[in-house]
């Protein structure tokens, strides 16, 4: 049975304790909540409590999950009474079971402040003057409460507890069917991080329909600066999870499925398919050349971002309209590690903040057809300066029709000799392979390499030199902090000609053996 | 000797450590000017590994330069 439930009947406050008990549990705290003789200076003689009662068992099945997780609890359970009740009736009941007291007494406050706070139920008062009213759930009438009278005067058209469109709908652009037409609409973004979080929550608080969340990564304490949607008690937790239930709180109209998993060639083709839209948001070129040639495929837009301390960038690939895209601005040889990221790079919160606001709204201008949209430009944010500006960026010439698509093939069309090594540094040593540490000579002094010979070089040294000076029959081990570097300027070194040059996957933070981790920088 | 102006953003911005400047250079050509800048501001990047702009439109690094140009270095980035 549902931990949540609605029921029509008396509760039996005993039967329900007895569900609960656990040899493990040292600690068993109850919620009641009666009905009493009197709200806002009226008496009250009854009550009529009505719930939307999919919604309300899905979302309260979600509040008592987050509990069960949050405290460490053994079980927990709530139940909610539907229809008439007299006053002195049960009509909540609340039952968390810990190891110890604390976390029992701490869970049955955030089980029921939850459910009176996110639950759509109503409940309709009867006063003793023979008048009677609705009185909205604590979610709608906060911080205003708002007493819909049977006789009364106020007729609010949005369903209680949902958000109220009224004031994008005013637009003359959105109306009812703009409306309508973000309620049909779904939207993929890949990366929850900086810039997903902001568009997640402009689309959700839209009322864009359905909304695909792709992240592979958990929140870490060092995201909550500048992603909005996570609060301390998430560390650890998916992204993905972590967004869709912040994202349902927040509109529980829409769907949201979380995709707990990177975006990979692999899986690129079936995510796109799921959305008319593609929002980038990842945090490197990998990925944002695999979103854009996965949206050139589906023939989709995808709206991409970029950001750099106080700066940003952005472009939307139309190949809906033969518009320029990604590959047309950047050239392939493009790769993370050659560039600074913003895990080195430092950033400021209100930069993706504002970026990722500006992919929303490129989102939007394109489900409702609004004048404006970025087609073969590419827009400069500087935050520092206050200033945008738009660069003219058609499709390249030496891409004839098609051939965006044709650059854009899936990556197991093309041949992929392995780049990557997971190994330790004593073990590729002991095996023949010349280590050569790329980093920079502070970031040495900072973190010296483990005791093994390897030879210190420079990433942009090698970049230059290393086409003239490596090769014969030697095997190269490339190694970084991350292995972003390592990964890139072993790409360049194959695109050399040097065949035997291999990158350590992870970098020396990851450079334990076990499985390639995909790059990250700081989604 | 032509008269242009320079824009850059992201790590040249950090490395040049101005937003823009005017200058004259001897170069016509966009990889002349790059060369030029890249020695005196000790820029790292490649000329294949950025893009560039000449009064707001994107042009190839065979682009002529014009007395008055406005030129923007563009380093790709990918922070999120």
């Amino acid at each position: 049975m549902s931990r949540f439930r609605f029921s029509e009947v008396a509760l039996d406050r005993d039967a329900l304790a007895a569900e609960m008990t656990h040899p493990a549990a040292g600690g068993f705290a109850t919620f009641e909540g009666w009905v009493r003789n009197r709200n806002e200076g009226r008496s009250v003689r009854q009550l009529d409590y009505q719930a939307f009662e999919e919604l309300g068992i899905r979302e309260g099945s979600r509040i008592i999950e987050e509990a069960i997780a949050r405290f460490r609890l053994i079980d927990a359970r709530c139940v909610h009474r539907v229809g008439a009740l007299a006053l002195g009736d049960l009509a909540v009941w609340v039952g968390a079971a810990s190891e110890h007291r604390a976390e029992a007494f701490a869970a049955c406050r955030y089980i029921i402040d939850e459910v009176k706070h996110r639950l759509p139920i109503w409940k309709k008062e009867h006063y003793e003057d023979g008048d009677s009213g609705w009185v909205n759930c604590e979610r709608c009438a906060n911080p205003d409460p708002v007493h819909v009278h049977e006789h009364g005067r106020r007729v609010d058209p949005t369903p209680a507890g949902f958000p109220d469109y009224s004031r994008q709908v005013a637009l003359r652009e959105v109306g009812e069917a703009g409306q309508r037409r973000l309620a049909a609409a779904s939207v993929l973004v890949v990366g929850a991080g900086g810039l997903g979080c902001p568009v997640l929550a402009c689309l959700a608080a839209a009322g864009v329909g359905v909304l695909h969340v792709v992240d592979g990564d958990t929140v870490e304490a060092s995201n909550l600066h500048r992603q909005h949607l996570y609060t301390p008690a998430d560390i650890g937790r998916p992204k993905a999870e972590a967004a869709r239930e912040r994202l349902l709180a927040m509109n529980p109209m829409l769907r949201v499925e979380a995709h707990w998993q990177r975006f990979e060639e692999t899986n690129a083709d079936a995510l796109v398919s799921l959305a008319e839209v593609v929002v980038d948001c990842s945090d490197n070129f990998r990925t944002k050349f695999l979103v854009n040639d996965a949206a050139l495929r589906a023939g989709r837009p995808a709206v991409l971002a970029s950001i750099h301390q106080y700066e940003g960038q952005l472009q939307v690939a139309r190949p809906d309209l033969d518009a320029s895209c990604l590959r047309c601005l950047w050239p392939e040889a493009t790769r993370d590690g050659l560039v600074g990221n913003c895990a080195e790079a430092g950033v400021l919160g209100p930069v993706p903040a504002t970026l990722g606001a500006l992919q929303a709204m490129e989102v939007m201008k394109i489900l409702l057809d609004l004048p404006g949209q970025l087609v073969d430009q590419l827009l400069l944010v500087d935050l520092l300066g206050q200033e945008t500006r738009r660069l003219r960026a058609p499709r390249n010439r030496d891409c004839g029709p098609g051939q965006c698509v044709r650059l854009a093939k899936p990556g197991s069309e093309r041949a992929r000799p392995q780049l990557e090594l997971s190994l330790s540094l004593q073990d590729a040593e002991r095996q023949g392979y010349v280590i050569i540490d790329l980093r920079e000579a502070q970031e040495v002094t900072a973190e010296p390499l483990p005791a093994v010979a390897h030879r210190h070089w420079p990433l942009q040294e090698l970049l230059m030199e290393g086409p003239s000076q490596l090769g014969g029959d030697t095997r190269y081990l490339l190694v970084c902090s991350r292995g972003l570097r390592s990964r890139a300027a072993a790409e360049a070194m194959r695109e050399a000609g040097l065949n035997e040059v291999y990158s350590l996957a992870g970098g020396l933070s990851g450079a334990e053996p076990g499985p390639a981790r995909a790059p990250r920088t700081c989604s | 000797m032509t008269g242009i102006r320079v824009r850059y953003y992201a790590l040249f911005r950090e490395q040049a450590g101005c937003q823009e400047e005017e200058l004259e250079t001897v170069h016509t050509d966009l990889r002349g000017l790059y060369s030029e800048l890249a020695a005196r501001h000790g820029f790292r990047l490649q000329a294949g590994q950025l893009r560039v702009a000449v009064n707001g439109d994107f042009v190839d690094w065979s682009h002529r330069l014009s007395a008055g140009d406005e030129v923007v270095f563009i380093p790709p980035v990918a922070g999120g």
